[in-house]
């Protein structure tokens, strides 16, 4: 890394990093599309063949790198071959390619790129200027659950095919994330927004004038709650206890006038982190305030690191990470559609400003939810780096890797099906309009 | 001591889940399912034996809808039912009906022991009809037939109504199970059937059928096209 630093002078400070990702850029998406292997596979290719630099240095350097940083890539700008390193998700790109907005479920993900990585994701999304950033908008002529189970079916082909004791111990994010029912969330959370947005449109077209102009404002001022601000995920946020989690969601989930809970999605998340306590690793580890607060619940600090690395592998952390973020993740897209559910059959007399609160409410739960996505993300590969310390960077860094990647999907996901609740807001808000009028 | 009983339960996770990502993914088609009837009449509790064949004695009014799934075997095929369970109350009626749509069989249930959830049956019929394709399988559930004492519909009526509606028909009960497992297959037996003879095309938007392209007798190499629709749906 030391020699890549006076390498790039001539390229600018982020020039070596632009090397790395555009390399991935060419090198991965074609290593998928032809073959169709893996995320790790195709990473590690990459990796291996071009000497980029290992995530685990990525990580804990970007801090420097970022010091002379002049951003070199402009807002507006991401790429989908990136997408080409993500495994599954070359179906997506191609879906990107085939539909003429260009702009499908991925710039999503590049909002999620960004949030989990910056720093990385920024270098890779520098290497195709070609696609315009927008926030969570969905094609008219593919879903986002669509492509989903498209690329879950890709992974299952290969699963079926490929019997290998090595295939086998390979965790896909797509196949579990169906497992945990969040592609059929998705789907029914679509078939409600589709419906809304449908209804929503035949009733701006009966109207006319003074009528019309007044609720188009009212919807305009709606559709800007939707709009993600830049969040910032440097921010060291405390890290929550799942009581106080709880407490936030149910507080969420009031204001949202929503009778639900939000039981299942803490039980996930307290399942992801007691598994990382399980894992419990080192506290010498970047975050090891995050790592130290585990540690008191389960034990002093007695177990050495020698005895874990011979129960736990790289390997089984690695799937430990994707099951619990695709849990996570699924958890989260049900939180949504059961609001979308409630919001539409809510029958009590509403106040006409409470679709505004409505929306600000959610994009605060979307925030606080890629925040743990991402919090998640980082314990579990920082749980890599202190466990694999003694692994091969070959084996290393793609686990890493493939964590970040689908941390940034999970969290493009969620802010998706975020983005499916605009409609339905706009339909219950126009409904309580109307009675309202009468 | 705790944190090793973690570490032992998350490597279960890994070996479960290990098994499970090879055997069970092999399947030839997906088949949607939705159940529908009013509330109460066992339609999560008919899901949850047919998943789990356990009976679940008391069971959350279910929001929206849930979700299920189970692979089963019909004529040597291996096929996925990904099984839609709605809610019955009223109030979501307006929410569920959109969740009809692309279903290749629906489930249309009554609880045998009260006579309304039956009478209303001629309005989900509609909604059943009214929201989904041509060719969509509906079979007749009577549930709770181990409340014998207590029945309320006959069999024969319910037969006669189902025979008049050309629907498929049988008694069951979410608690003993009889039955639970033969309402789900014969629905998916009549679904392939029309698959084979020609009378559902795959390849129509809504059939509620995807074909897995690795599947053993070859077939189309895309997946199905996702149900495509314009304007109102209301």
């Amino acid at each position: 890394l030391q020699d890549s630093n006076s390498s790039n002078t001539a390229q600018g400070s982020w020039g070596y990093w632009g090397n790395w990702g555009k390399s991935i850029l060419s090198s991965a998406s074609a290593t998928v599309a032809s073959v169709g292997h893996g995320i790790s596979h195709a990473i590690e290719k990459a990796e291996t063949s071009l000497g980029i630099p290992s995530p685990t240095q990525l990580s804990s350097e970007d801090r420097d790198l970022n010091g002379g940083k002049t951003s070199p890539t402009k807002e507006g700008e991401s790429s989908s071959p990136v997408l080409g390193a993500l495994g599954m998700f070359s179906t997506i790109t191609n879906v990107v390619q085939s539909t003429k907005q260009g702009k499908t479920v991925i710039s999503g993900g590049l909002d999620a790129l960004e949030f989990i990585g910056k720093k990385t994701m920024d270098v890779i999304a520098e290497g195709d200027p070609g696609f315009k950033k927008t926030k969570g908008l969905m094609s008219r002529t593919s879903t986002l659950s669509q492509v989903l189970r498209e690329a879950k079916e890709k992974e299952e082909q290969r699963t079926a095919q490929q019997v290998t004791k090595d295939m086998e111990k390979k965790a896909h994010y797509g196949m579990l994330f169906d497992e945990f029912q969040g592609l059929s969330h998705l789907e029914a959370l679509e078939l409600l927004s589709r419906e809304s947005e449908a209804k929503v449109k035949s009733v701006l077209t009966a109207l006319s004038g003074e009528e019309l102009e007044k609720l188009k404002l009212e919807l305009e001022e709606i559709k800007e709650a939707f709009s993600l601000v830049e969040f910032d995920d440097e921010e060291e946020e405390e890290k929550k206890e799942h009581e106080e989690l709880l407490k936030e969601l149910t507080a969420m989930l009031e204001e949202l006038h929503v009778s639900t809970t939000p039981d299942k999605l803490v039980r996930a998340r307290k399942a992801a982190h007691e598994c990382i306590a399980g894992l419990s690793c080192d506290s010498s580890a970047p975050t090891q305030d995050a790592e130290k607060e585990e540690g008191k619940e389960s034990e002093p600090e007695v177990v050495n690191t020698e005895s874990k690395e011979k129960t736990t592998s790289v390997e089984d952390i690695h799937t430990s990470a994707i099951r619990s973020l695709a849990e996570l993740t699924a958890r989260s897209i049900e939180q949504f559609h059961k609001i979308a559910a409630l919001v539409l059959h809510s029958q009590e007399q509403e106040a006409v400003a409470l679709a505004l609160i409505r929306a600000k409410t959610l994009l605060r739960m979307t925030i606080m939810l890629c925040k743990e996505v991402s919090a998640l993300s980082k314990q579990f590969t920082s749980c890599l780096t202190t466990v694999g310390v003694k692994e091969k960077p070959e084996v290393l860094n793609p686990l890493i890797t493939g964590v970040f990647l689908e941390a940034s999907n999970s969290a493009s996901y969620i802010q998706d099906a975020f983005q499916l609740l605009l409609p339905v807001l706009e339909v219950s808000h126009i409904e309580t309009r109307m009675n309202t009028l009468q | 001591v705790k944190s090793r009983i973690n570490n032992m339960y998350c490597m279960a996770v890994f070996t479960l889940n290990a098994k499970m990502a090879t055997a069970p993914y092999n399947y030839s088609y997906i088949f949607k399912y939705i159940i529908i009837g009013d509330m109460g009449v066992g339609k999560s509790c008919l899901l949850h034996q047919f998943t789990e064949k356990k009976f679940m004695a008391d069971c959350p009014h279910t929001i929206g809808v849930e979700f299920g799934t189970r692979i089963i075997e019909v004529s040597g095929q291996k096929i996925k039912l990904q099984i839609w369970d709605t809610a019955g109350q009223e109030r979501f009626r307006a929410v569920t009906r959109s969740y009809y749509r692309g279903a290749a069989g629906a489930l249309m249930v009554y609880d045998i022991t009260r006579r309304s959830t039956y009478n209303h049956l001629s309005s989900w019929l509609t909604d059943a009809r009214n929201l989904t394709n041509p060719n969509t399988v509906i079979i007749l559930i009577g549930n709770k037939a181990d409340l014998e004492a207590q029945r309320d519909v006959t069999y024969e009526e319910a037969k006669q109504f189902a025979e008049e509606n050309g629907l498929l028909f049988l008694e069951a009960s979410a608690k003993t199970g009889e039955n639970v497992e033969d309402a789900f297959l014969e629905a998916a037996k009549k679904i392939y059937q029309n698959i084979q003879d020609g009378s559902l095309d795959l390849n129509a938007a809504e059939s509620g059928v995807q074909h897995k392209p690795s599947a053993p007798q070859g077939g189309r190499l895309t997946s199905e096209p996702q149900p495509q629709r314009e304007g109102c749906g209301c």
